[in-house]
């Protein structure tokens, strides 16, 4: 940054005082959109076609975490499945599956049309709204901006 | 990527002025990853600018979003329900979100809230390098992986310009000649005779806004191209 910015206030990171849980606004995020979300998670018919379209999945010797639905499946169909009653350790978790193993480069296939590079946007959007990001260097520990 | 740096304080509190609801937009590509505008960088100015008017007795509210991308119009779409409620949108992507955002919402004043500096490499994190001018016309074949346009100060094609004293540029001492490494780099790869090769005055098409139609897709945009 060019010049320490100046503001009456000390702020306070995000990652020393991690905040609660906010049930409430998950369960209002998921609801806004749930009727697109919902019909594209049970129209997923596990045909596997998306991971062979996943250059992540190719890289990893066929690991099917790096799978495409494997990752939609495993972040917000749990937090439909479970109405957003999450843990901030199980939010936790799904960062890796949505920062790490998904670089959201969009060329993942669905012969069925499933939107999956929107689903994993909004997965995401779910987690920084309860102050998860898992965004290099902010998965790395990067340290405090002084 | 792209590097930024935010913006003063004073600066945004300026072109804010007035506005009484805004929405501060965050970007998840490449100003995350330099830490200028990702969800940690667009709380902390929030926290910043609400305590600073509310210093003032200025009524101002601001709210905080990031979408993935701002580069990409379905990843803005988002936004389309939300920003009707808002006086204005802080921009906290590169210059490209910028007019992205303002390119889809006309009917609202977007300001920057980051000033794009370059596009370069992540050296440590916090410090980054400008490595591409993203002139249009490569030259790192000949050049044995260094850019003469982003490292020389002058960016000379043809070089040395015969300033450089010990290794050094004229125009910054602290930074190694460009060509000198070049030379040096080619010396090691047994190419010194790209040294010779003389280049010809540039078209400088990276002077002109660009725009890239991959080969394998013009057939479908030749109608929004022509």
């Amino acid at each position: 940054m060019s010049e320490e910015l100046t503001g009456p206030e000390k702020v306070p990171s995000p990652e020393k005082v991690p905040r609660p849980i906010d049930l409430e606004q998950i369960r209002e995020l998921l609801e806004s959109k749930k009727g697109r979300m919902s019909f594209c998670l049970s129209a997923c018919a596990g045909c596997t076609l998306c991971a062979e379209s996943c250059f992540l999945f190719r890289k990893h010797e066929e690991d099917p975490r790096y799978m495409p639905s494997f990752k939609v499946l495993n972040t917000l169909g749990m937090l439909y499945k479970k109405k957003g009653k999450v843990s901030r350790e199980q939010l936790e978790q799904m960062k890796e599956l949505l920062w790490k193993n998904c670089m959201l480069c969009e060329r993942c296939y669905c012969p069925l049309g499933i939107d999956l590079p929107n689903m994993v946007a909004f997965a995401r959007s779910i987690l920084r709204s309860q102050g998860i990001d898992g965004v290099f260097p902010h998965s790395q520990g990067a340290p405090e901006p002084e | 990527m792209i590097i930024a740096e935010q913006k003063h304080l004073e600066e945004l509190k300026q072109v804010l002025a007035g506005y009484k609801k805004v929405l501060n937009v965050g970007c998840g590509g490449c100003t995350s990853v330099c830490l200028a505008g990702g969800m940690r960088e667009v709380d902390e100015l929030n926290t910043k600018l609400t305590a600073s008017f509310k210093a003032e007795d200025v009524p101002f509210k601001i709210d905080a979003i990031v979408v993935e991308r701002q580069c990409e119009p379905h990843f803005i779409a988002d936004l389309d329900r939300m920003v009707e409620k808002y006086d204005a949108l802080l921009c906290m992507g590169c210059g490209a979100g910028a007019q992205f955002l303002a390119e889809r919402y006309p009917a609202k004043p977007v300001f920057p809230a980051l000033n794009s500096k370059f596009v370069g490499v992540n050296r440590d994190v916090g410090w980054y390098e400008e490595r591409c001018k993203c002139c249009g016309e490569c030259v790192l074949a000949t050049t044995g992986g260094i850019c003469p346009m982003t490292m020389c100060a002058k960016g000379l094609l043809n070089g040395p310009c015969g300033g450089p004293q010990d290794g050094h540029c004229e125009v910054n001492k602290d930074a190694p000649c460009a060509w000198i490494q070049i030379y040096e780099r080619l010396k090691a790869q047994g190419r010194l005779e790209n040294m010779c090769k003389i280049f010809p005055a540039r078209e400088w098409e990276g002077q002109t806004q660009g725009s890239l139609v991959l080969e394998q897709y013009k057939d479908r945009y030749a109608k929004k191209t022509e």
